[in-house]
């Protein structure tokens, strides 16, 4: 489905812009969908808060036309069909705590064709201030509903570093809007998280000691393991799918180039040798190749290199500062400054290439659009953007060219890993 | 100034302390004394317990060591560098040539310098982080080539972590893209 769609973009490159139009066509048909809200009010206003999320998760899925007014109802009355003649769902929510103190919702989903209940379940969380993973998760299992793709990233976490003062930052783990977080490593200089496995349940980062050390965290039982240092700088930049290799740029003779790591035999291996700078290494085609920011040009751009081979191949013929990648399958998207020298305008934007073809897609049109990151399923691509003195994270709903924005209360990001 | 006075004040309750110890040790040996001259021998013995003074002093001498290394790291002088770049500019030579003339002086050889790189917040992530680095390297191998020994320098990349100006300005992001030292003793 996934290449069907690539080579749906693809043709767009080769047909003009109306496939573009067709994408947009095919994206008016969402079923369109209110939800109302049946809790009691809470005095901090967090009823309020979890409507909004819902509502925004459900855009977010792209699947979705929504109604996105306020509604009130209560929860056992019958749902007022007249006032819904155009909708074909309609969501009930009811919030509130049970008696043991957990986060409680309850909903109903009505379905306007079919003039019946599609389903009616509840949901409990601990701890209020996880509000956002009971939305997410409600919305899934709505999307669910109507057979569309599902969405399951949602529900996975997203890890940042985010700066406190000079020389010291912070490890937080949080939702995909990073509107629920929780810092996991404080004090010192804690930099680039990367998951570990595709379930999450480790992480890697960096830490400033007398040099930089590589450490691999286990989520949940804290339990920390060194896994090397080096002079200079060490990053943890991809893991493979089954998380046995690491891609890491390191410098032990202050020489910052990319590494592939073995973590079962503990084999280092050096795959780039270039004396400039090569970073950012990220697997592409099963890991058969690495591709990677180098300046070897004169310039900070996107290359390739196939593990085991000398040769190294330059993929992108655009922009003058291509500084960051982010890689899933034969897809990669990049982060290019729109001028190359300081005076310019400082504008970011994203782009979307295929390490088999040559065709371009730009994905943001303003602002600093940095930190791209692909989803687990490689759909979507979350990043972070400055647009006027205001931070926001992106989403970038790949498949149906929809880029939704959420206001960011992190402070500054280091690095984010999704 | 008051910091000084309070550790003079400090030192001198320390040797007044072991003044006393002393005198107090002084009494057995020359009872001692007067005992072994009643035998045959006269060796004396006293004075020993000064030795106690001398842990303080050695750590007085520490602490010099340290102003020392403060004041010669607070005469270095920064490095600055064009936008995304890592070489040394033409006009930062001769800032260049008087850190590594500072590093050479008699005084400044017995520590080690740290060569930190930094960056202006327009990089992204992992490459800010390696510019950083290229930028410590190039200071490192410019004051090599002066005659700073080498294994006296470890270099480290700031990144766009330690900024010495937060404005939002061209002015500010040039003070910003440098390499500055830390030196260790």
């Amino acid at each position: 489905m996934r290449k069907l769609f690539f080579m749906l973009i693809l043709s767009v490159s080769v047909f003009s812009a109306d496939l573009t139009l067709e994408i947009v066509k095919e994206v008016e048909k969402r079923p369109l969908i209110s939800v109302e809200d049946a809790s009691v009010s809470f005095s901090d206003g967090l009823n309020r808060k979890f409507f909004k999320m819902v509502l925004a998760d459900l855009k977010v899925t792209s699947h979705f036309d929504v109604d996105e007014s306020y509604k009130r109802a209560s929860f056992d009355e019958g749902f007022d069909l007249a006032s819904y003649a155009k909708n074909d769902l309609i969501l009930r929510v009811k919030l509130d705590f049970d008696e043991f103190g957990n986060l409680y919702a309850a909903i109903k989903l009505f379905d306007m064709k079919k003039r019946e209940m599609a389903f009616q379940k509840s949901y409990k969380i601990r701890g209020a201030e996880r509000y956002p993973f009971l939305a997410h998760k409600i919305v899934c299992d709505v999307n669910d509903y109507t057979g569309a793709e599902p969405v399951d990233w949602m529900r996975r976490y997203v890890i940042f570093s985010k700066y406190t003062t000079a020389k010291n930052a912070q490890i937080v783990v949080s939702d995909y809007t990073l509107t629920y977080q929780k810092t996991v490593i404080r004090g010192g200089f804690n930099v680039f998280p990367k998951w570990g496995d595709k379930n999450q349940k480790t992480f890697y980062y960096t830490a400033y000691e007398d040099k930089p050390v590589l450490y691999r965290v286990n989520l949940y039982t804290g339990e920390r393991k060194r896994i090397l240092s080096s002079e200079g700088m060490v990053v943890c930049s991809d893991v493979s799918r089954d998380g046995k290799k690491l891609l890491i740029t390191m410098a032990p003779r202050y020489q910052p180039d990319i590494y592939l790591f073995d973590t079962v035999s503990g084999e280092l291996k050096r795959i780039t040798k270039y004396p400039g700078i090569d970073v950012n290494g990220n697997f592409v085609e099963n890991g058969s190749k690495v591709v990677f920011v180098s300046d070897r040009l004169g310039y900070p751009n996107i290359f390739a290199k196939k593990i085991g081979s000398v040769g190294v191949e330059r993929l992108v013929y655009h922009g003058k500062n291509n500084s960051s990648c982010t890689a899933f399958g034969e897809y990669v998207v990049y982060s290019s400054r729109e001028s190359d020298n300081e005076f310019g305008k400082n504008s970011f934007n994203l782009y979307l290439i295929s390490t088999r073809s040559d065709y371009i897609r730009r994905l943001t049109a303003t602002g600093v659009n940095q930190f791209p990151r692909f989803s687990i399923d490689g759909e979507s691509v979350l990043y972070i953007k400055q647009f006027q003195n205001q931070s926001a994270l992106g989403i970038i709903r790949l498949k149906y060219n929809k880029n939704y924005l959420y206001p960011l209360k992190a402070g500054k990001i280091q690095s984010i890993d999704w | 100034m008051r910091k000084s006075f309070v550790l003079g004040l400090f030192a001198a309750a320390l040797i007044l302390g072991g003044c006393a110890k002393k005198s107090v040790e002084i009494e057995t040996p020359q009872e001692e004394t007067q005992t072994t001259q009643q035998e045959s021998a006269t060796t004396v013995t006293e004075g020993e317990g000064i030795a106690e003074v001398t842990p303080e002093s050695s750590m007085m001498s520490e602490e010099m060591k340290i102003q020392k290394m403060k004041a010669i790291q607070a005469r270095a002088k920064k490095i600055y560098f064009d936008f995304d770049k890592y070489n040394i500019r033409p006009d930062q030579v001769e800032r260049v040539d008087y850190d590594a003339s500072l590093f050479n002086e008699e005084d400044a050889k017995e520590f080690k310098i740290r060569v930190e790189g930094n960056c202006d917040e327009w990089g992204t992530d992992e490459y800010n982080y390696a510019l950083g680095l290229k930028r410590a390297k190039s200071v490192k191998e410019a004051l090599a080539a002066r005659g700073v020994a080498s294994d006296r320098m470890t270099l480290i990349s700031y990144g766009e972590s330690n900024p010495v100006c937060t404005e939002h300005t061209r002015e500010c992001w040039q003070k910003n893209r440098r390499v500055e030292f830390t030196l260790l003793p």
